[in-house]
């Protein structure tokens, strides 16, 4: 074994042999699988799919009337990071407290979505899941998770049909889109989203290469020096390459409704100042009434902390819970603190506001 | 999932580019005394070739893989079958600047490849339609050398915070987890003179400017596509967008129950949605909505398909 750069006389000949040792079992490891839930397709328009998650056969009853959870993703990442392996799993943890879960599936918009906008994906999309999923259980209405981007389109839905969405939790959500601290912001601030929607949809690489360029040393380089030099066990490693495999697995995104994102929640920042329509309908934070459990992470570099704690100031809830918790913005999703705290908050909200559905 | 996840080349161009690094910070072995403050030059010039193949263009256009027809640079800046000769130098300081076995963060994530086989672009085009393609080009160009300006600025500030934490009398690591120390100094320092660059409002603009003139040109050679698929007899791109909308609109028609509101027991629809519409439809000026005929209105009753 010898690991790539490390000539004779390298330095530290034991720290060679480990890297080297660590890259033949990153390759065994490479066609490790993603996805640990049982689910199957309800519903679907475009290339959305909504999903239902199979209950667990170790489930709590959970008690009679409780409302269905929908999962709304973000369009610019896949949804299975929620439900990564058995041990690092939202969706499971929900599943467990013996929630019925549903989670919305963007698919892989191709050419012929390039004009599809945001009004559709929240309308038809977004909307067509709680419409089929309130019909299903003949309830008025759900609980709705929104994540990251998904957030704010739960946001725009939860302001446009208040009555549909029970309960809103959002995670990792952006609200005030022109922080100080907000890179991604300052970088599209000058781009002409013209420009974008006549270029066509945008591949989810350009899209890994911007966040990855947000804090590049870190992201391409440190990352895997720490691992390839810390004799991680096979566990680990596996870990590792599951959620490599989640970073680099986006999809592309369409050409329009990246445009409109863009334009106007960074560059106009509509959802703080005003001026937001969807299909024609004014979104205002304030028509948000129901029950708000805002989760955000106190070192996310792509939502900032006081991106998401914005929600506080502009919604019309008066029942408004926030945790900050301490780590980044993937960590939310696969850290210790996925896989302990949120799930816990999130469940123990959802039944302190529970009531028939 | 998408083939940008290339393992193979993200792990071992981490290692070669630690090991390159261990060899710079003068570690050649345990005792042997490293020259810290001789040390900022070349690990200066290290980080800037690195931030130049791996950022060179913007990150809305630079994730070109390793060892591509392209080296270092945003794609459409770096030459494409029937390009004048010549043109692809004018690409700036980035273009070829790929050292010989060198890897870049680009080859983890791999750029969709040159759509063209065909010989298009400037060469294919007419008069000022190359004109408009060329200044494109060479506007790209000057972008990215005011680009490479910042790395530069970016690696000497990162390699001399570096060496000024380590300080002149620091001992050399005689340990690996020593030495990893000092690695993790050296991510801590470039980090921060990245950040304190890249945060800039005149970087932003550059970024900005860098992703516009990209699409403009992508947008321009799919103009000249048009051209040639007309001339051969081919579809044209506003034909199939015109296309597309139209099957859009038939499933959208034969969708339409499936997707009417629900009709579950119970259910209501919000008491704030009228306004809102309303307000929507003031907005949008709309016309009131055609009656639904009534044997849609039986189908509309259905539960909605699962």
């Amino acid at each position: 074994l010898r690991a790539p750069g490390a000539s004779d006389g390298a330095p530290f000949p034991e720290l060679a042999l480990r890297v080297a040792e660590t890259l033949a079992r990153l390759r065994e490891a490479r066609d490790v699988d993603v996805g640990a839930s049982a689910k199957r397709p309800v519903w679907r328009r475009g290339k959305t799919t909504l999903y239902r998650y199979e209950p667990l056969p170790t489930s709590r009853r959970a008690g009679a009337g409780h409302r269905p959870v929908l999962i709304c993703f973000a369009l610019v990442n896949r949804p299975y990071v929620l439900d990564l392996q058995p041990d690092r799993s939202l969706v499971r943890r929900l599943l467990e407290a013996g929630l019925t879960v549903y989670l919305i599936d963007w698919g892989n918009p191709d050419d012929a979505d390039r004009r599809v906008d945001l009004a559709e994906y929240i309308q038809q999309h977004l909307g067509g899941s709680v419409r089929h999923i309130l019909a299903a259980h003949g309830t008025r209405g759900l609980n709705l998770l929104g994540v990251c981007q998904g957030g704010v389109l739960s946001l725009c839905y939860a302001a446009l049909h208040p009555l549909e969405v029970a309960n809103l939790i959002t995670l990792t959500t952006p609200v005030d889109f022109q922080t100080p601290d907000n890179l991604l912001s300052k970088w599209v601030q000058g781009v002409d989203t013209g420009l974008i929607a006549a270029s066509g949809n945008v591949p989810g690489e350009i899209l890994n290469a911007l966040f990855l360029a947000l804090m590049p040393v870190r992201l391409t380089q440190q990352k895997y020096v720490r691992l390839l030099t810390d004799r991680p066990g096979q566990q680990a490693i596996e870990d590792f390459v599951r959620m490599e495999k989640w970073i680099f697995d986006s999809p592309p995104q369409a050409a329009t409704a990246l445009a409109q994102f863009v334009r106007w929640f960074y560059q106009e920042n509509r959802l703080i100042r005003g001026g937001l329509e969807i299909d024609g309908c004014a979104v205002r934070l304030a028509d948000i009434r129901q029950p708000v459990l805002n989760l955000f992470a106190l070192e996310d570099h792509i939502v900032p902390p006081a991106a998401a704690g914005a929600l506080r100031h502009h919604i019309g809830s008066s029942d408004y819970s926030e945790c900050a918790i301490a780590t980044g913005h993937i960590g939310m999703y696969v850290s210790r603190a996925a896989r302990e705290e949120i799930p816990r908050r999130i469940v123990d909200w959802l039944r302190a506001h529970g009531g028939p559905g | 999932m998408s083939a940008g996840f290339e393992p193979d080349a993200a792990f071992t161009g981490a290692a070669e580019r630690f090991f390159e690094l261990l060899k710079t910070f003068g570690m050649t072995g345990p005792g042997k005394a490293p020259d810290w403050s001789a040390m900022a030059a070349p690990l200066a010039g290290q980080f800037e070739q690195w931030l130049r193949l791996s950022q060179s263009a913007s990150p809305w256009f630079s994730a070109v893989p390793a060892g591509a027809t392209w080296p270092g640079a945003g794609w459409p800046a770096a030459g494409w079958p029937g390009m004048p000769a010549g043109t692809a130098s004018s690409a700036g300081p980035t273009s070829g600047g790929a050292a010989p076995g060198s890897t870049s963060p680009g080859a983890a994530f791999a750029m969709p490849p040159w759509p063209f086989a065909l010989p298009l672009g400037p060469a294919a085009a007419q008069g000022k339609d190359a004109a408009r393609t060329l200044e494109l080009l060479g506007r790209l160009a000057q972008l990215q050398g005011e680009l490479a300006v910042h790395w530069s600025e970016i690696a000497r500030t990162a390699a001399q915070h570096f060496v000024a934490r380590l300080g002149a009398g620091a001992t050399p690591p005689t340990t690996l987890d020593q030495a990893l120390k000092v690695y993790e100094l050296w991510v801590s320092s470039a980090e921060e003179a990245y950040a304190a660059t890249v945060h800039k409002t005149e970087f932003g603009r550059l970024q900005a400017e860098i992703a516009n003139t990209s699409a403009a040109l992508l947008v321009e050679q799919r103009r000249h596509v048009d051209s040639m698929a007309r001339a051969f007899g081919l579809p044209t791109r506003a034909e199939v967008d015109e296309l597309y909308a139209q099957l859009k609109e038939l499933r959208r028609r034969t969708d339409e129950p499936a997707a009417a509101p629900r009709t579950a027991p119970g259910a209501s629809r919000s008491s704030g949605e009228p306004a809102a519409r309303a307000r929507g439809a003031k907005a949008r000026g709309a016309k009131r909505p055609r009656a639904v005929p009534r044997a849609r209105k039986r189908v509309r009753a259905r539960r909605p398909r699962s």
